[in-house]
């Protein structure tokens, strides 16, 4: 998934470039407001994060344009929060909207719900690492043919670990990517669903798959 | 003016009147005129002084008696010079004339700082908006670079952030402009979505979050009813004592719906419990914990009362705190 950032504070736009690369992300981003509505769909993104305050147009006239030549979903992200300025953003065609400073995992969780609304199919239905596949529709993992079901908790959670693969993921982090789907576990719950998580692989025949790094979180 | 207050005015006039139509009528007896004719004479005096006298009471009488029922029963006093026209008699006329130039030059002195206020809103609003990049983009740093120090600049900046957001309801809570839109709203989602904002803090903290099972329609302004229940949030996670948790339930009373907060804290001394809303009010809690401004809650009282809600708070030192805002249904608040 390709995300362009429309952004005129260098700083703001090299982290959050940074930061959605992160994740996984294609990500590109403007360097010049010439010409932006041209520049930005000759990018071809899957997703524009858009701010409103640019040089030149603001982004509501960009939003605008942009919706006259083509549908692909537009976050807006800017500063100003009032309920004015978000309906506003929303009559010129964004499909969300994110005021600044965004909380990370709101700011993830916002894009991949608008992803998943607009590209139903296709988007990244399926994921594998290590040949432990991940099938975020059906809601199951499989292993060498071996297939079972788990929980809307534990496929976040392996889905978080997965999507960071090598990386540590600490219990804070991954309690924060739980709560942005209103799943507001506490520790102990936490430990739980990593514990079930970690037999139900087993059963599959993975062990040693989720590796708890002491003090810091757990990794895959 | 009553008759008694208008006689006691002119009695001197009266006085003089009278002696001068006695010595005349003396002079004239004197003087050998007949009798008849003084006292026709005399009738005809009596008689046009009345109507004078009643002509110009009379007038005199309606003007103070509106002046006087208007000054009693308005209750903005400062349209009192729109309520009263010249009568027509000189003091009348200047009173009015005084009452208009006065309310003017008033007017155009009020308009001087409203203006000024405004200027200063608008300035207060841009420069939020303006510092909120700064903010953004330290924020992604942090996110970006993760070490135990940047962690720390980070819960910073997010305090940072919490009093810039707080300067900025300041400023438009004591608007006279309404700069909110009140729209039909699910009461579920509005607090989930302060819980998911809240969540680094609330985790940080370890306090448990139960989220009751309730679904209400309520009227208000998502940004504004937001800004409160952070408020409220981060009251519970500064006030916080051990297992942390915090309740949030809803239920619907007669034509309202009443959303309670309840965490598990320290609580209120009762006797603070009273003035938990007042500007400034830190309390006991707030000598404790240093922290306090007193600001928060007064913030949240005030906002309430423009969105035309209302908003109370409960307490048993040690044990909870509970705050409750009421929504009243149907929206018949906002014609207010």
């Amino acid at each position: 998934m390709r995300i362009a950032i429309i952004e005129d504070d260098e700083k703001i736009r090299h982290e959050l470039l940074l930061f959605l690369q992160k994740y996984g992300y294609e990500v590109c981003a403007l360097e010049n407001f010439d010409n932006v509505i041209g520049d930005v769909l000759n990018k071809n993104p899957d997703l524009i994060l858009l701010d409103v305050n640019l040089p030149l147009f603001d982004g509501y006239y960009v939003c605008r344009e942009i919706r006259k030549l083509s549908a692909v979903p537009i976050i807006i992200v800017t500063s100003r929060n009032t309920e004015m300025d978000e309906l506003m953003g929303m009559n010129l065609g964004a499909d969300d909207f994110v005021s600044k400073p965004y909380n990370m995992q709101i700011l993830l969780a916002r894009i991949e719900a608008v992803l998943k609304r607009a590209y139903k199919t296709g988007f990244a239905q399926k994921l594998s690492y290590n040949g432990v596949s991940l099938d975020l529709s059906k809601g199951t993992a499989e292993f060498d043919g071996r297939c079972i079901e788990l929980t809307k908790n534990e496929i976040k959670i392996l889905h978080l670990l997965i999507k960071n693969a090598g990386k540590v993921i600490s219990r804070d982090e991954i309690m924060n990517a739980l709560w942005q789907s209103n799943e507001f576990v506490d520790d102990n719950t936490l430990t739980v669903n990593i514990n079930r998580l970690r037999k139900k692989l087993e059963e599959i025949g993975v062990g040693d798959f989720l590796i708890t790094k002491r003090g810091q979180g757990y990794m895959v | 003016m009553s008759l008694a207050e208008y006689l006691k005015e002119k009695l001197l006039d009266f006085f003089i009147g009278i002696l001068c139509a006695a010595l005349i009528s003396g002079l004239l007896i004197f003087t050998g005129s007949n009798p008849y004719a003084v006292v026709y004479s005399l009738v005809l005096t009596f008689v046009g002084a009345l109507i004078c006298i009643s002509a110009d009471y009379l007038k005199r009488r309606n003007f103070y008696k509106n002046l006087l029922f208007c000054m009693r029963a308005m209750d903005k006093l400062y349209l009192l010079s729109e309520m009263v026209s010249p009568p027509g008699f000189y003091e009348g006329n200047v009173l009015c004339e005084a009452l208009k130039l006065s309310n003017k030059a008033m007017n155009d002195q009020i308009a001087v700082y409203k203006n000024s206020m405004e200027e200063y809103r608008e300035y207060i609003e841009s420069w939020v908006h303006e510092i909120k990049t700064p903010i953004a983009s330290g924020m992604l740093i942090v996110e970006n670079n993760q070490s135990n120090a940047v962690k720390s600049i980070g819960e910073e900046i997010e305090k940072i952030d919490a009093f810039v957001e707080q300067a900025l309801f300041y400023s438009r809570s004591s608007s006279v402009e309404k700069d909110y839109i009140i729209k039909e709203q699910s009461l579920r989602e509005i607090v989930l979505s302060a819980v998911r904002r809240n969540s680094k803090t609330l985790i940080q903290n370890k306090v448990l979050v139960e989220v009751e099972d309730f679904d209400f329609k309520v009227y208000t302004d998502s940004k504004w009813i937001d800004f409160i229940l952070n408020q409220i949030i981060s009251n519970s996670v500064k006030y916080k004592s051990e297992n942390p948790k915090i309740k949030f339930s809803a239920e619907r009373i007669d034509t309202n719906v009443s959303l309670f907060v309840e965490d598990n804290g320290i609580g209120i001394s009762p006797k603070d419990a009273g003035r938990v809303f007042e500007k400034g009010f830190t309390g006991e809690n707030g000598r404790k914990f240093k922290k306090s401004t007193g600001i928060g809650l007064y913030l949240c009282k005030k906002l309430c009362e423009k969105l035309g809600l209302s908003i109370s708070i409960s307490s048993k030192e040690g044990e909870w705190t509970r705050v409750g805002i009421v929504f009243p249904m149907g929206g018949t608040h906002l014609l207010s």
